[in-house]
């Protein structure tokens, strides 16, 4: 990396960004450098609260899951006494996987190397041929390396390898109170469908993370056959009222939402009697609840790399209603130019099977890789990220416009008797959601 | 089915699945939904990496497509409209149907067929493919003196997809 006075190419353009991001302008080399990607594993990925997977992946004793912490593996374990732990997938002899398998059940995983062998907490109890090998070890030393943070909300697991990390609580700060209501209303709460979903896209991370931040504008044309094909019931433009919610810490989420209280169409993002009836408005605060009645779509993103959906649609217009869903997906870097999305699909613990089957449905044919909506995402993304790789404009730190809402741009307005937290723009035509996801992101990358 | 003639029912078979597949690859959708039955089950399972003891890591509740006859519609009628993007410009595929072998049907008019597909898809000026392979379960009808695709049941070799979306048939 070339250095003038000092300071690295990459430092410099994180200290121009610092400054442009306040006028709307992101470098678009963000979204393709070697050199961002390496320091985004380091000083992002290393060190904020990252999903690893909902605890209903994980119900008995000795089921697991590997996941990955940026592009580090990790298993994701319920222990024998009901604990949830995430373990780094290597043995401490020679670094070798212990575990092989995506998922399965297992009380104890095995080195194929050596055959070092470990229980489901990490704690190292077998090596063949220890008395002549290893007298005198001290195994209770060399366990799997746990991740130094684990905690949960709502059934979601978050992990930190950052010994220093906020509480995930205090990481999530204002997301918190929208998080209670978007998976907090029932008594039993939601559950994972199934296994996910897992593709490549050959596409930087952070541009599905912003589109979840609250790129409703791009619904308008790139989505446009959504409504040519009847899948969903809110028109196009009148499904952009509603607001977007900068949550504080990176974190932000976006309401469709009518402007009239009591205007027709879907209320609680569109969820049939059956499941409204077991929302308990005595789980969250009046206004909590009354900002989900109100709610036709939510969508967001829980800094860095995890974002939800929550929306009606239907796979077959003729036949079948709007059925709502809940879809979390992660984007999961995986070079400067290529992720491996990841994509669940949620229900509530109570909904009937005949609802769980519908729901899912909904969501595999919207959003998944067969997903009609989500296939045409998939053609912007890389065409973003290959112009952010090229000499011309990217390597010349060429900018990308971020400025819809901004002072004197468009029809965005602040609001100000918002019941919840954070900053709140109305309508959704507006991008403070997305360059409040790039401030945090750009804390993570300054502070070397 | 008759196992009087076991060569000229293999023969509809293949001459059937070679018809089917240049469909696809000839991007004649809706020619490719006449080919269907009303009742018709297209299945995708999602697949995961599992110990040799666990199986082969189909899932029973995890679907790439889980589809019926009413869900296929919207996706070719939604392919047929001017703001699909994401095959527009179509991806440029080519269905590879080898193996295939027969057996008789749970009913009089129906066939039971297994097969391999390899799938090679190219987007734009890429000159290495993306690629799509696994077996095919299916059974065809015959209805009206014409074969139909009853129930198709695509088990795929790859767990995480190595290809940009499954805006395509298999």
């Amino acid at each position: 990396m070339p250095e003038v006075n000092g300071q690295s190419e990459i430092e410099r353009l994180l200290e121009e960004m610092d400054r442009s991001l306040k006028r709307g302008l992101i470098p678009a080399r963000i979204f393709n450098d070697p050199e961002i990607h390496r320091l985004e594993l380091e000083r992002l990925f290393a060190r904020a609260w990252v999903f690893v997977g909902h605890e209903t992946e994980i119900p008995r004793p000795g089921d697991y899951c590997l996941r990955y912490i940026g592009q580090d593996p990790f298993i994701f374990v319920r222990d024998e006494a009901g604990g949830v732990r995430v373990l780094f997938n290597a043995c401490r002899h020679r670094g070798v996987q212990v575990c092989r398998a995506e998922r399965g059940n297992a009380s104890h995983f095995r080195c194929v190397y050596h055959g070092w062998t470990y229980k489901n907490t990490g704690e190292l109890v077998g090596i063949p041929a220890a008395e002549e090998a290893y007298k005198g070890f001290d195994k209770s030393a060399w366990g799997l390396l746990p991740a130094p943070h684990v905690a949960s909300i709502h059934g979601l697991v978050f992990a930190s390898l950052d010994p220093q990390a906020p509480p995930l609580e205090t990481y999530l700060g204002g997301m918190k109170w929208y998080l209670d209501l978007l998976f907090g209303l029932t008594e039993e709460g939601m559950e994972v469908i199934g296994e996910p979903h897992r593709w490549i896209l050959e596409a930087n991370w952070k541009i599905a993370a912003d589109n979840f931040a609250g790129d409703d504008y791009h619904t308008l044309y790139l989505h446009k056959s959504m409504w040519d094909v009847n899948v969903f019931q809110v028109p196009p433009r009148a499904n952009m009222m509603g607001y977007h919610v900068q949550a504080g810490n990176g974190h932000t989420i976006s309401f469709s939402i009518a402007p009239d209280p009591n205007e027709p169409g879907p209320t609680f993002w569109g969820y049939p009697q059956e499941i409204v009836a077991r929302f308990r408005p005595d789980r969250v605060s009046r206004e909590q609840f009354e900002l989900a009645r109100r709610s036709r779509v939510s969508v967001g993103t829980i800094f860095p790399n995890l974002s939800f959906l929550t929306v009606p649609l239907t796979a077959d217009p003729d036949r079948i209603p709007p059925t709502t869903f809940m879809t979390v997906r992660q984007w999961q870097p995986k070079g400067p130019d290529r992720m491996e999305i990841w994509s669940w699909a949620l229900t509530w613990k109570e909904a009937s099977p005949e609802f769980r089957e519908r729901s899912y449905q909904a969501c595999m044919a919207s959003f998944s890789p067969s997903g009609i909506f989500e296939q045409d995402d998939t053609v912007p993304w890389p065409l973003m990220t290959k112009t952010a790789g090229t000499v011309f404009f990217g390597r010349r730190n060429e900018m990308l416009n971020y400025q819809m809402g901004l002072d004197g741009i468009g029809a965005a307005r602040p609001v100000t008797d918002w019941p919840g937290p954070g900053v709140v723009y109305s309508p959704r035509y507006e991008e403070g959601v997305q360059r409040h996801f790039y401030r945090r992101w750009l804390e993570y990358m300054r502070a070397g | 089915m008759s196992d009087h003639h076991p060569q000229p029912l293999y023969q509809q078979v293949v001459d059937f699945l070679m018809y089917e597949a240049a469909l696809l690859d000839d991007g004649r959708f809706q020619e490719w939904f006449d080919l269907l039955t009303e009742d018709v089950v297209y299945q995708i399972p999602v697949r995961t990496t599992r110990d040799r003891e666990a199986g082969r890591g189909f899932s029973q509740q995890a679907w790439h497509m889980n589809e019926t006859w009413g869900t296929l519609k919207t996706r070719v009628a939604r392919l047929a409209t001017s703001y699909a993007w994401a095959e527009d410009p179509p991806t440029r595929t080519r269905h590879f149907i080898t193996n295939i072998r027969i057996r008789p049907g749970d009913a009089e008019d129906e066939v039971r067929v297994t097969s391999n597909v390899l799938l090679l898809r190219h987007q734009g000026d890429v000159p290495s493919a993306q690629f799509l392979s696994g077996e095919r379960h299916d059974v065809l009808r015959r209805e009206n003196g014409r074969w139909r695709l009853a129930r198709r049941l695509v088990l795929l070799d790859q767990t995480t997809l190595g290809t940009h979306n499954l805006a395509i048939f298999i």
